[in-house]
This record gives structure tokens, sequence and C-alpha cells, in this order.
């Protein structure tokens, strides 16, 4: 019987299944001090997805319907107009994803979202954070002060993109996170700060860190 | 044959779609001249591509949109029908991307040579939008009961899944096209993708 129930692969896969959601657990743990009920039951609402690099999983114009845990991979969400492009967010592991805006107010997005290459994700739906937060006012304290810690970002960023020069911005992204220029292609960098390919690269080789 | 779950089958048409959503907003970014130029004499235009994309849609998504009211509730699984494979497979790209098969619009679907460049995009979007709405619809209801007649033999009536699947493989090869013409034409102004 025993050997019925379980194949190999079907074990190997529970097991990546269990650390996948390990390191979400992990991440969660270390972010917001959650009572261990409520830690279980959030840590069961996520299905794992895997996409190709260049997947659009939210247009501009739709809901955001998921919350992402990014397990493997990089993605951008990006601003597209008739006449512009921005990128105005990378997201690598181990962080959450997706159109934060538009998931938590449940409004179209202004935004696209994209992978950069390819990528493995959990994912839940704004139903099950709704019942979450309902049932575990302390899931609906740590989304709070989650979303304070991402809106302290954003404002830094919008402070940064209006009163920094584009060397200053250079310096100030690569200060914060050097690990980037490895990890996204430069023309997507360059993108976010809001300067040209070529103003990118020539801050690349003059800029001394 | 290959058979679907079908919520997974419209999840990737989605993702599809998305895709030519954002590749469309991009040709805003182009001159309207430039989209209106033929690449070579007796060539279409990408402004005609649209066009041609546009009176398909038309078509399309009225009768979807009238499909998708009847009470036929979802199924798990979605298995394409003969005919709807063939209809597929003969538009979608080869694996390097290329255009296999030259085919030739049917009547009533050649386009206007001079139409307005940027409404005609705007139109493209706003169907493609639409789509999404219908293939969000559709994960509610049985999308191999449910059947749409064929635009140029309405006495075909393909399954409501294997006409998306139809409908959104011919925008693909067509936009393999759109890519062709503004590599043709030099890809002008186009400003870098960022």
């Amino acid at each position: 019987m025993f050997d019925s129930c379980l194949s190999t692969t079907a074990c190997l896969q529970y097991f990546y299944w269990m650390n996948e959601l390990d390191v979400l657990r992990d991440f969660i743990v270390k972010a917001y001090p959650l009572p261990a009920e409520a830690l279980d039951a959030l840590c069961t609402a996520w299905q794992p997805i895997s996409c190709k690099r260049k997947t659009v999983l939210t247009a501009a114009g739709e809901t955001e319907k998921y919350l992402y845990f990014v397990l493997e991979g990089v993605q951008r969400a990006f601003f597209l107009d008739d006449k512009k492009e921005a990128t105005i967010v990378f997201t690598y592991p181990p962080s959450f994803a997706g159109v934060a805006d538009s998931f938590l107010t449940q409004t179209p997005s202004l935004f696209f979202f994209e992978t950069l290459t390819q990528s493995r994700m959990l994912r839940t739906s704004y139903r099950q954070m709704e019942e979450l937060m309902e049932q575990y006012p302390e899931i609906q304290k740590m989304i709070l002060h989650l979303t304070g810690f991402i809106l302290k970002g954003v404002l830094l960023r919008q402070m940064e993109l209006q009163c920094f020069s584009a060397e200053e911005k250079f310096r100030s992204l690569l200060r914060r996170s050097p690990h980037v220029l490895q990890l996204i292609s430069h023309k997507y960098l360059a993108s976010y700060l809001g300067v040209d390919a070529s103003t990118f690269s020539k801050l690349l080789g003059t800029v001394k860190l | 044959m290959k058979s679907w779950k079908a919520d997974e089958l419209l999840e990737q048409l989605q993702e599809d779609v998305r895709s030519l959503i954002v590749q469309g907003k991009r040709l805003m970014h182009h001159e309207p001249a430039h989209l209106l130029q033929q690449p070579a004499p007796g060539g279409w235009s990408v402004a005609q591509v649209l066009t041609h994309l546009n009176a398909y849609s038309r078509y399309y998504h009225r009768e979807m949109e009238k499909s998708l009211q009847k009470n036929k509730p979802a199924r798990v699984t979605f298995k394409p029908g003969w005919l709807g494979n063939y209809f597929t497979n003969m538009m979608l790209p080869g694996a390097g991307g290329e255009v296999r098969n030259k085919m030739k619009a049917p009547k009533g679907y050649r386009p206007d040579p001079l139409p307005d460049a940027k409404e005609v995009v705007q139109e493209f979007l706003q169907h493609q939008q639409h789509l999404l709405q219908l293939l969000e619809k559709a994960r509610g209801k049985n999308i191999g009961a449910l059947r749409i007649p064929v635009s140029i033999a309405p006495l075909i009536r393909l399954k409501l899944g294997d006409t998306f699947r139809f409908l959104i493989a011919h925008e693909q090869r067509h936009f393999i096209q759109v890519h062709r013409i503004l590599k043709q034409l030099g890809a002008g102004k186009q400003p870098a993708a960022a």
C-alpha cells in the first residue's frame, strides 16, 4: 500500500514544494512576528507557478488578482502609453511581487507586470487574502506594516527622481542594491532611473563607487 | 489528441493577449506616416494589418459575447476539435517565429489602403482588452460545448475554446508580419525599448 500512494516523483515534488513554502515562511517570520496559527493559515494559501521569460501576467486596465512571492527570476512592473515606457519597480527573490496598488485597492492597474527572466513564484488571490485578514487580524496588521514600508520606499524614490541628477540616482541605486547590475539588463535599469541607455553606460564607465 | 485543463488554456491565452497589448501599445510610439507606409508595392502597411485584425475581432467578439450568455457551466478539461486544431496550426508560426505558409485574406477582410493609423491602433487595443474580458468570462463556461460560426463559412461552427486559440494565433501570426514590416522600413524613429 505504501508504494502505491507515493511514487518517487510525487515524493520529490512534495519535497520541493515544502522547500518553497519554507522560503516563504522564513521570509514572513523575519518580516513580522505572526502567531503560529496565523502563520500556518497564511502559508497554506499559496499555489506555485512557473513562467517563461517575458510573460505578461497583468496588463494595464486589468485588476491585479494575485499577490506573488518570488522564488526565482526577475520581474518588473512598467508603465506604457502612446509616448513613453517606464520601469516602475523590479522584483527578485525573496520578495512579494505583482501590481501592489491594484491588488490592495482592487481597481484597474495603470501598469503591466511581466517576467524578465524565467520565473518561479508562489501566488495567492485577493479573495484568499481577504478571508485571511478577516479571520486573523494579525495578518491584516502585518499587511499594514509591510505596506507602510513599501510606501516609505516609494516616497524615497519619488524624492530621488525629483531632486537627484542622473549621476546621483545612479549612485544611490548602486549603493542600495549593487547586485542589480549583474541581475538586470542595463536597458531596464536605465528605464528605472529615467535616463537613456547611452547616459547609463556612460555613468557605468565613469562613476567610481 | 492533446487536451488541456480549460482554465490553464484560458490563462495561457490571456498571457498571449497581454503580450499583444504590449506590442500594440508600442506601435503608438511610431509616427502615423510610418504605420501607413507600405514596405513594398502591394504589400500591407502596419495599419492595414491591424485593420484586417480589427475586422476579425469585430465579428468574433460579437459572436463570442452572444455565446457566453448561454448557460453552459464550466468543465475541467477542454478537448480541441480536429477542425479547431487544423485552423490554429495553420496560423501558428514555426518554432523559429517565422511564418510558414503565405495566405491570402478572404474578400471582405482586405483592408482599406489609407486608414487613420492611430485610430486603427486604438481600436486594436480596445479589442484586445475586450478579448481579455471574454477569456475571463469563459472561465465560468464550458468552452468545449459553446460553438461559434466561422466568419467566412457560417455553417461551420468551432468550439469556443478553439475559436479563442485560432483568433489569437491569427493575431500572433500578423504581429510577426508587423515586426517584419517595421524592420523593412528601417524601424525609423522607434524610441529605445525601455
